[in-house]
């Protein structure tokens, strides 16, 4: 990766009728044969005492999909994500990043994955351009590369005037806090990003530049996971999905295998269940 | 509302640790027993007086210092009732009445209660003006504990607040430091003081100028007759609670979004465009980072102007003293010596934003990162120690301690710099997360032990420089003392690097162990990569410092299962 001295600053970001293209992102990751899944968890399992948070989970995330792991509150996704990154040991199971054990050759696979955890915190008393200048630099790349993509993600993220202004990243919304997570997860070019909620608070402005990054990520041959609620969005994003409900799998493929025919929405509530709620209660709500 | 608040206070004080509370009920009792006892066991009048004078302001200062040391268990915050439709007003009457009702403020009343004691063997009319004096001397006392506390949480948000706070605990540490000192001055007084009392004096006069002692003039001026000036002191004391109540409630009324807006906003443009001092590499860009975070951050910030204040204090002390002058010079080891201290717990004040040292690891990313923070350590104290260093050697005029100070500081700072990358490593013990930092104690967990470690390993550390000044300070000559200081710049060297060294192999492969710590306080070794332990003395410390936490969150499982079993028997 050191040696890669692509400067992205001659390479403009261009706004055509508000498309967005960012040139030099992932670019390497085209023209790797697909030997391997771009990420894979087999048996993964995390137990808190009595509770077993994630239960034998297997998934398989296919180089190059755009995929979406959807599940209610508490069904695991963080958790099972957290171990797929190495953040959190699991109890028993494996986790394969284009064949590499995150645990196993954790050096290996941490190189090619980009992560963005959610309701983490980060280095709080630095500016944007200051983090990722430290994350570059961290991630021993050189000091030009990284100065040059320092400047164009806060541009391209339209984190340019918070900048300037000096604002540090604990002062950041909740939304300029995932921007500034995604440029750290896209920083390295890695070839699997891991995004947990990704979209939660930002504004649709930015959403749009965010799917634009990341379609373009995936058109590139880079493998996309994110977490999400929201089924709208998760349709709207991703060729492949999974249901998680009570640490499994209840469901997972593609789009149209999951969706069956009907919402992704109205599957997810077939596999999940939602409480009825009778014609008597909550009467009041009206006032 | 006020109700509410209170269940909400003891709710949240019943989620603590029981032991703590337990400890706190215990000394408590002891102190007001203490106080009691003076009160009536004392058979002089006038020792009786001074001794009940001194007690008394001892509550006044442990009132102002409490809840700061207690880190603010069971404090309600203006900002959890931010969002409820109430005038701040109400919310902010609904805090302090919380405030009156808990366990400290009846001990508070009841030490306060002694007056009543001594005024009775006066009759009852000094006995009334006792009483009432006792009751607004302890609502007084109650509330200035308050204010104090929201002045320093408000206080962290400005400079000179951190500074004013680092002066607090600086002469907290220093007591701490000298308390040899302290404790055999006290011995000494107290038996000088039941046999005698206290002298006319300066001491004396300042005693009882002082609000907590107006109850017990009060008392005895009504039974020397005066009734009026009795009335008076009452009324004074009346006015001192008025105005400390309206600071409370102005304190108290939540605002929310309340940011102190900086002046001269940091950033560094010249290092985002790929410049800087620093070179770019892994290590160096630790080194920036943990300048900015000490730098802007105000509870790195507290605990390096700590490390300041400490020396100081300390300094001026020994200057005061007269055969202990040339000690002065040595302020600024200190300073080195606290700064150890400052950074025992470095990951745990990261908080979760450790995750980025697990993600972003590789071959080199521990060893960067472990040194990285050593050499910011070092810059970020080295201009402090010197700036400590140099006055108090001037006043202290003890031109021969120079080259035992110039062999001291670069083997303490070392040494410091060392024990603490290790200790931080080895016993990460989180605090409140990063954004969500109110109080001054937010930033740690429980650091008791810690502190300990730091303590020990440093002096461990200094040995080969001790054995040099022993061996040196005899022998005043150019060549001893370059000797000297030889050893300690080398000692300093040696010790950094060693440390250092042995928290890099123990934080190798545990970097997700450090984050489960934090992230979920406990590590999780159940799986197959579980985490290894050695059973020496690193796992020790690691397990020790971990059992703390592990056991309250057991506390609170069995607490919850408690609760849950009666809601069960109540519904069944």
């Amino acid at each position: 990766m050191a040696g890669r001295r692509e400067v992205l600053a001659d390479r403009p970001i261009r706004r055509r009728g508000g498309a967005v293209t960012l040139d030099g992102m992932s670019e390497h990751t085209s023209g790797q044969v697909p030997e391997h899944a771009a990420l894979e968890l087999r048996g993964l399992r995390r137990t808190f005492g009595e509770k077993v948070a994630v239960h034998d989970m297997d998934l398989v995330v296919p180089p190059g999909s755009f995929y979406g792991v959807v599940g209610p509150n508490g069904a695991g996704k963080t958790t099972a994500l957290s171990m797929a990154v190495g953040l959190l040991r699991p109890s028993a199971g494996r986790a394969l990043v284009h064949g590499v054990d995150v645990w196993a050759d954790p050096v290996e696979a941490k190189r090619r994955l980009g992560v963005l955890p959610d309701g983490l915190a980060l280095p709080e008393r630095l500016t944007g351009g200051e983090l990722l200048t430290y994350w570059g630099r961290f991630r021993r790349m050189p000091r030009d590369v990284v100065a040059a993509r320092t400047a164009e993600l806060l541009r391209v993220l339209e984190l340019e005037e918070a900048e300037a202004l000096g604002t540090l990243v604990g002062e950041y919304s909740t939304g300029m806090r995932k921007k500034i997570g995604l440029a750290t997860a896209l920083l390295h070019t890695p070839r699997v990003l891991v995004l947990d909620e990704p979209y939660e608070a930002v504004d649709p402005v930015s959403a749009r530049v965010l799917t634009r990054i990341l379609r373009r990520f995936t058109a590139a041959g880079g493998s996309v996971v994110v977490s999400s609620h929201v089924m709208a969005l998760v349709e709207q994003l991703c060729d492949r999905v999974a249901i998680v409900v009570r640490g499994q799998v209840a469901a997972a493929g593609t789009l149209d295998e999951v969706r069956g025919g009907s919402s992704l929405e109205d599957r997810f509530v077939d596999l999940v269940g939602a409480p009825e709620v009778a014609e008597e209660e909550l009467a009041w709500i009206a006032g | 509302m006020d109700r509410g608040m209170i269940a909400l206070k003891f709710a949240m004080l019943r989620n603590s640790l029981p032991g703590l509370r337990a400890a706190g009920w215990v000394i408590g009792g002891v102190l007001v027993a203490v106080t009691w006892a003076a009160a009536v066991l004392v058979p002089d009048e006038g020792i009786r007086r001074s001794v009940l004078l001194l007690v008394l302001a001892g509550w006044l200062v442990g009132g102002m210092v409490g809840p700061v040391l207690m880190s603010g268990a069971g404090v309600l915050r203006a900002e959890y009732f931010a969002l409820l439709p109430l005038p701040r007003r109400v919310v902010a009457r609904g805090l302090l009445v919380s405030v009156f009702v808990s366990i400290a403020a009846g001990y508070v009343l009841l030490a306060q209660g002694s007056v009543v004691a001594h005024a009775a063997r006066g009759g009852v009319v000094p006995a009334l003006v006792g009483a009432v004096g006792a009751v607004l001397a302890g609502a007084g006392v109650i509330m200035l504990s308050r204010v104090v506390y929201g002045l320093l949480g408000a206080a962290m948000q400005s400079r000179l607040g951190i500074q004013i706070a680092g002066v607090q605990f600086g002469i907290m540490f220093a007591a701490m430091f000298t308390g040899w000192m302290v404790v055999s001055v006290t011995v000494e007084s107290v038996a000088v003081l039941l046999r005698r009392g206290l002298a006319e004096g300066p001491v004396l006069t300042v005693l009882e100028a002082l609000p907590s002692s107006w109850p017990l003039l009060a008392a005895d001026r009504a039974a020397a007759g005066d009734l009026g000036g009795a009335l008076l002191l009452l009324g004074a004391l009346a006015a001192l609670d008025a105005v400390l109540l309206a600071a409370a409630l102005a304190l108290l009324v939540p605002r929310p979004g309340r940011t102190a807006r900086r002046r001269g906003r940091p950033r560094s443009p010249a290092l985002v465009a790929g410049g800087g001092l620093l070179p770019a590499t892994q290590t160096g860009a630790v080194i920036g980072k943990e300048i900015r975070q000490w730098r802007r951050d105000p509870w790195r910030a507290l605990e390096s102007s700590t490390a300041l204040w400490t020396g100081i204090v300390i300094g001026t002390l020994l200057l005061l003293v007269d055969w202990a002058r040339p000690g002065a010079a040595f302020a600024g080891v200190i300073v080195a010596f606290v700064l150890g201290l400052g950074g025992c717990n470095l990951y745990g004040q990261d908080g979760t934003a450790v995750w980025q040292n697990v993600v972003g690891e590789d071959a080199t990313s521990v060893r960067s990162d472990v040194r990285g923070r050593q050499w910011a350590m070092l810059l970020v104290f080295a201009p402090r120690v010197l700036a400590v260093t140099v006055p108090f050697v001037v006043l202290s005029g003890a031109w021969w301690t120079v080259p035992l100070v110039a062999a001291a500081i670069p083997a303490v700072m070392g040494a410091a710099t060392g024990a603490a990358v290790l200790t931080s490593a080895i016993g990460v013990s989180p605090g409140v997360d990063p954004r969500r930092r109110v109080g001054p104690n937010d930033a740690n967990g429980n650091i008791g032990l810690h502190v300990w470690v730091v303590i020990l390993a440093t002096s461990v550390a200094v040995a080969p420089t001790v054995v040099a000044l022993v061996w040196g300070a005899p022998r005043p000559a150019p060549v001893t003392s370059t000797l000297v200081v030889v050893v300690g710049v080398l000692n300093g060297l040696g010790a950094a690097w060693l440390l250092g060294r042995v928290a890099v192999a123990y934080l190798a492969g545990r970097l997700p162990d450090v984050f489960s710590r934090i992230r979920y306080g406990r590590l999780f070794t159940d799986g197959p990569d579980g985490a290894g332990a050695d059973g020496g003395l690193l796992d020790w410390v690691a397990r020790t410092t971990l059992r703390g936490e592990v056991r309250a969150r057991e506390m609170k499982q069995e607490e919850r299962d408690k609760r849950l079993a009666r809601a069960a028997a109540t519904r069944g």
